[in-house]
């Protein structure tokens, strides 16, 4: 014991040293298990509306399920607020923003100077129109569904009769993108005659006021094509006001609770169901994928849309597929 | 050196001067026609020229690889889930599905939008109206979408691929078909894994004898 003693004392520097060491990694590793969680930011474009509020839930949902930290900011369909919510994330230290665009040209700026800040961005369901900014978007395939939603229009319509023509925002990209799907295959029936093509910005309200307008100039119609089933509802109110709901078919675009019920009750044509749930989840797993080191990603990911229609509504809820 | 000399050495040096700086400057500029740079700026991406590449070396010798469409509606019956992995493609992410297939069948009935043929007890249809969508460009799997930056080009490609089956495949079918006829098809049948219907078949021609 003695001589363990004086062992001890004449290599108390030793002694020490290792305590020190012990101490210092032992601090270093309570560090590492008390470090702050990584954190995503989602950003939407507008929480005003159901179905993106369900595209942020899924997305915060799947983002927490993967470890992070999860905060969402509403745009309020205003760039300048995006822009805010931009720079909020970036000094608050979130690792990865998961982006639903408010417009497809005012919102780059906010996904470069992300980019420039070392901090990855995965656009999902809109895009914007950058090819470098963004890591990835992920999107619904708008055009694809409408080339399917226009075939189902050409066979109810027989190949003949007068239609209206509802578009969203003129500054989104999806606008354009259902339009264009839509008329690359009605376009090539002549029978087909657009009597009046008019914006109502994906809403209810405003698209039953612009069709109440055209119905005046044009009391003649039999379809009703619609860039979103907000539209769509908008555009059977005014039918149904005008005691035209059952002589002209209504078209929308989405797969919204209320429009799944209308296609059930008959009151709606049909619509093309988008998987917000999909690009939520795809865009989530997409940022931890990179934060974990992975950098190759497509640059556009397109989700599939589904033609809904009274014959297959039973396999089909709001927002997809029936669980 | 006489006086006239000097002025003499001195000229060729500056016309030997002058003559680099010429060349100099000829090779440091160039010049182009402003509606030549105008054209270049705006060149868009021929989707009609990449379809018809894309249809003639990378869809029609992949034409012999497709399956044969009674034993693939079998194996669909036993295992879905088998033959979606090992035969069927799309660019796009959900349950859509293209498979490249073949067969042969006689013509039933000749419709306005549609030939209807019996292959053994099974009916299909063939169609010949319709022809819009992704599946022609999609079936074979080596569409290559991450090649592609922007969205419209990459629904171009479908749009003209669409084109050259309608224009150049179907009508000449369409011109000849009898009911009764035997016909040789290759083409794309669209499955949705999620809610499978094998009970009205319709395939895409891309190639009819």
């Amino acid at each position: 014991m003695i001589n363990y003693l004086w062992q001890l004392k004449n290599n108390s520097g030793i002694v020490f040293s290792l305590a020190f060491c012990l101490l210092f990694f032992g601090s270093c590793s309570n560090k590492n298990t008390s470090e702050t969680p990584k954190k995503m930011a989602i950003i939407i474009s507008t929480l005003n509306n159901p179905w993106f509020v369900f595209l942020a839930d899924n997305a915060a949902a799947k983002a927490k399920e993967l470890g992070y930290e999860t905060k969402i900011f509403d745009s309020q369909n205003n760039t300048a607020l995006e822009s805010d919510h931009f720079e909020n994330a970036l000094v608050s230290g979130y690792n990865a923003i998961l982006f639903n665009p408010t417009d497809a040209e005012g919102s780059v700026v906010n996904v470069q100077k992300a980019k420039a800040a070392g901090v990855p961005v995965f656009c999902m369901d809109r895009e914007v129109n950058s090819v470098d900014a963004a890591t990835s978007q992920i999107l619904s395939d708008s055009y694809s569904g409408c080339v399917s939603l226009a075939k189902y229009f050409v066979k109810q319509m027989k190949k003949k009769g007068n239609y209206v023509e509802l578009l969203g925002l003129v500054g989104d990209n999806n606008t354009w993108a259902r339009s264009q799907g839509f008329h690359s295959v009605v376009d090539n029936y002549t029978g087909l005659k657009m009597v009046a093509q008019q914006s109502a910005d994906f809403d209810r309200n405003k698209a039953m006021e612009v069709l109440e307008s055209i119905m005046q100039a044009h009391p003649n119609i039999d379809a009703v094509f619609c860039g979103n089933d907000a539209m769509a509802m908008g555009a059977y109110q005014a039918l149904a006001a005008a005691g035209k709901a059952d002589k002209v078919k209504v078209f929308g675009f989405d797969g919204a609770a209320d429009v799944v019920d209308a296609i059930k009750d008959g009151k709606i044509a049909a619509t093309g169901m988008q998987f917000p749930k999909v690009m939520a989840q795809t865009a989530a797993i997409y940022a931890d994928q990179y934060l974990k080191g992975k950098k190759d990603f497509p640059q556009k990911l397109p989700v599939a849309v589904e033609l809904v229609t009274k014959e297959n509504i039973e396999d089909y809820a709001a927002f997809g597929k029936k669980e | 050196m006489p006086h006239s000399e000097k002025k003499n050495n001195l000229t060729i040096k500056y016309l030997l001067g002058l003559g680099a700086v010429l060349f100099l400057g000829y090779h440091s500029v160039y010049f182009k026609k402003l509606d030549e740079v105008r054209s270049a700026a705006n060149k868009k991406f021929d989707a009609a020229a990449y379809a018809q590449k894309f249809f003639t070396s990378t869809l029609t010798p992949q034409l012999a690889n497709a399956s044969g469409i009674q034993e693939l509606i079998q194996l669909l019956t036993i295992s879905k889930d088998e033959a979606f992995e090992k035969y069927a493609y799309a660019t796009a992410v959900g349950s859509i599905k293209y498979f490249l297939v073949k067969g042969t069948g006689i013509i039933t009935a000749i419709n306005e939008d549609e030939i209807s043929l019996q292959m053994g007890n099974q009916s299909l249809t063939l169609a010949t109206e319709f022809i819009y969508g992704n599946a022609i460009r999609d079936v074979t799997g080596l569409f290559d979408i991450t090649s592609f930056t922007n969205t419209a080009d990459i629904n171009n490609v479908s749009a003209e691929l669409n084109k050259i089956v309608k224009n150049k495949v179907i009508p000449p079918f369409r011109a000849k078909a009898k009911v009764g006829d035997k016909v040789a098809f290759t083409g794309v049948m669209e499955l949705n894994s999620a809610r499978l219907n094998l009970d009205n078949i319709e395939v895409i021609p891309i190639s009819i004898q």
